[in-house]
C-alpha cells in the first residue's frame, strides 16, 4: 500500500472517488443481473424500471468525473495519484457503458417474450450473463485491492465469453436456415449476446486500468507498435 | 541521443565533515532543461553550485570526483575560474541587479570579460542581451535607470540578460521564480523554453509543477544522493524509485 499523504483530506477525497466508482459498479452489476432475468421471466414494469434505473447510473458517472476534475484542481495529482485520479474518469465510462449494455438488452426481452426462441440459446445467453457478472465482481475487488494479478485472470476469462458469443451466433444462423420465421427473435438474441459480449470487454479495460493504476503500464499502449514522439 | 555537455563522476561535497552530496553522477544533455528537485537539505542546490565552482567561495566547502563541462575537468589547477563563471552563468532565487542602470546591469560583464571592441558592439550586445531575455520593449527607453527600479520579474530577467551577455554555454538557475508572481513565473518559464535552443539550462525548483512544465530531464535528490534521474514525464508519470513517489505526490516517507 502507498504511504498517505501528508496532506490527509488527499488520502480521504481519493477514497471517496474509489467508493463511488465501487457503489457504481455494484448497482451497474444488478442492472446487467436483473436484465438477464428479464429475459427468462418478462415482466414489462421490471423492464421500465431497468430502463429508467440507467439515468441514475449516468448521474453517478458524472458524480465521478465531477470529483476527479476537482481533486486535479485542487492537488495537482502526480504519479500514482494522477493514475488513482484520471482511471476513475475511464473506469465509471466502461461501466457506464455496461449499464447501456444492460439497458438495450431488457429493452429487447419482449420480443424474446413474444417469440420465445429455443432453450439452447437462452442458455447460453444465461451462461454469458454468469460469467460476465463474476468478472465485474472480481473486477471491482481488483480495483480495490489493487490486485494486478486478479485483472490478469479477469482478462483471460473475458475468452469464455467470447467461444459462448461465436458459438450463439452459429446456433442463430443454423436456427434462422431452419426457422426463418423466427428471424426478429433470432436477431435480437444476437444483439442480446452481443451486448454480453461487449460487457465482457468492457469489464476487460477495466481490468487494465487497475494494471495501469498499480504499475504505470498501459496495456492498451504496449499492444500496439509505439509511434515515435519528440519533446516539445 | 546528443553527447553529455556536463559529466558528473563520483562526486562528494562535504562542509566541514559533513557531506552534503554522496557519490553523483549525472550527465547533462545539451539544449535541454534538467531540473533539479528534492525536500530541502537534498544537496541539489549545493551540486548546482559546483558546476560554476561557487562553492569555492564557502572556506569550509570541498569537492571530491569529477565535474566535467565540454569534456573540461572544471575542478583542474588551471581553470581560470572567471573564464568559467563566464562559460555557466548563474540565476539566484532573488533577483539581484547591481546598484548600477540597467545598461551598465548587461555591460558590466562584458567590459570585465573584454568581449566588445567597441562602443557601438557594446550597445549592440546589450540591446541583443535584453531582446533575447524577452526584457527590450520594456526597457529599450530607459536603460540609464537603476536596474533595481524594476519590477522582480523584470529584474530577474534582467539577471537572465546578463547571464546570457557573456554568451555561456550553461545557465544554472536556483528558484529563479520562487519571489515572483504567477504572470511573471509564466513570462520566466515562457524564456526559459525559448533560451534552451541556445543554452543547456540546470533549474533548481520546489515546484514540481515548474519541474514538470519547463524541463525535459528530471534529477530527484534526497539527503545528499541522486535517487532517480530521467526523462521527466517518466518522473513526474511513473517514477520508478518509492522515494521519488512519495516526495512528488507529497506523501509520508
Amino acid at each position: 500500500m502507498p504511504h498517505q499523504h501528508i496532506v490527509k483530506k488527499f488520502d480521504k477525497n481519493l477514497d471517496k472517488i474509489k467508493a463511488a466508482i465501487v457503489e457504481m459498479g455494484g448497482l451497474v452489476g444488478q442492472q446487467v443481473n436483473d436484465a438477464t432475468a428479464v429475459l427468462s421471466a418478462y415482466d414489462a414494469a421490471e423492464v421500465a424500471r431497468i430502463t429508467a434505473y440507467d439515468r441514475i447510473i449516468n448521474g453517478l458517472n458524472k458524480d465521478i468525473h465531477d470529483r476527479a476534475e476537482i481533486l486535479i484542481v485542487r492537488r495537482q495529482p502526480m504519479a500514482l495519484d494522477l493514475r488513482q485520479t484520471l482511471a476513475p474518469i475511464n473506469i465509471a465510462g466502461e461501466l457506464e457503458r455496461i449499464g447501456d449494455h444492460a439497458k438495450s438488452t431488457a429493452k429487447r426481452a419482449h420480443i424474446i417474450h413474444t417469440i420465445p426462441p429455443q432453450d439452447a440459446t437462452l442458455d447460453l445467453i444465461a451462461q454469458m450473463s454468469v460469467i460476465v457478472q463474476a468478472m465485474l465482481g472480481d473486477v471491482l475487488v481488483a480495483y480495490g485491492d489493487a490486485d494486478i494479478d486478479l485483472a490478469a485472470r479477469i482478462r483471460e476469462q473475458d475468452k469464455e465469453v467470447d467461444v459462448l458469443n461465436k458459438q450463439l451466433v452459429q446456433v442463430v444462423i443454423d436456427a434462422l436456415a431452419k426457422t426463418p420465421e423466427m428471424a426478429e427473435s433470432l436477431i435480437h438474441l444476437t444483439l442480446i449476446s452481443r451486448n454480453f459480449e461487449r460487457i465482457g470487454d468492457h469489464v476487460c479495460n477495466i481490468a487494465r486500468y487497475v494494471h495501469q493504476i498499480v504499475t504505470g503500464e498501459d496495456l492498451k499502449a504496449s499492444s500496439r507498435p509505439a509511434t515515435p514522439r519528440t519533446d516539445t | 541521443m546528443d553527447d553529455p555537455i556536463i559529466m558528473a563522476r563520483g562526486v562528494n561535497i562535504f562542509y566541514d565533515t559533513t557531506q552534503a552530496i554522496i557519490d553523483v553522477d549525472l550527465d547533462i544533455l545539451p539544449n535541454k532543461v534538467t531540473a533539479l528537485i528534492g525536500p530541502s537539505g537534498c544537496g541539489k542546490s549545493t551540486f548546482l553550485r559546483a558546476i560554476n565552482r561557487m562553492n569555492d567561495l564557502i572556506p569550509i566547502c570541498h569537492m571530491e570526483g569529477l565535474l566535467t563541462i565540454g569534456g573540461q575537468d572544471i575542478y583542474a589547477p588551471d581553470v581560470d575560474v572567471v573564464a568559467l563563471r563566464a562559460q555557466v552563468g548563474m540565476v539566484f532565487q532573488k533577483p539581484n541587479p547591481f546598484p548600477k542602470s540597467i545598461f551598465e546591469n548587461i555591460a558590466y560583464g562584458l567590459k570585465i570579460h573584454k568581449m566588445t571592441a567597441s562602443k557601438t558592439e557594446l550597445q549592440d550586445r546589450v540591446e541583443w542581451s535584453l531582446k533575447n531575455a524577452g526584457l527590450w520593449n520594456e526597457v529599450a527607453d530607459r536603460l540609464d535607470q537603476p536596474g533595481n527600479s524594476l519590477s522582480g520579474g523584470q529584474q530577474q530577467r534582467l539577471c537572465i540578460a546578463r547571464a546570457i551577455a557573456v554568451q555561456p554555454k550553461v545557465i544554472l538557475m536556483d528558484e529563479p521564480c520562487s519571489a515572483l508572481d504567477p504572470i511573471a513565473t509564466a513570462v520566466i518559464e515562457e524564456l526559459i523554453d525559448n533560451l534552451r535552443k541556445d543554452y543547456t539550462i540546470i533549474i533548481v525548483t520546489h515546484s514540481m509543477q515548474q519541474a514538470a512544465r519547463i524541463s525535459q530531464r528530471t534529477a530527484f535528490f534526497h539527503l545528499g544522493s541522486l535517487v532517480e534521474f530521467g526523462d521527466t514525464k517518466t518522473i513526474f508519470t511513473n517514477p520508478a524509485d518509492e522515494r521519488t513517489q512519495n516526495y512528488i505526490t507529497g506523501r509520508i516517507g
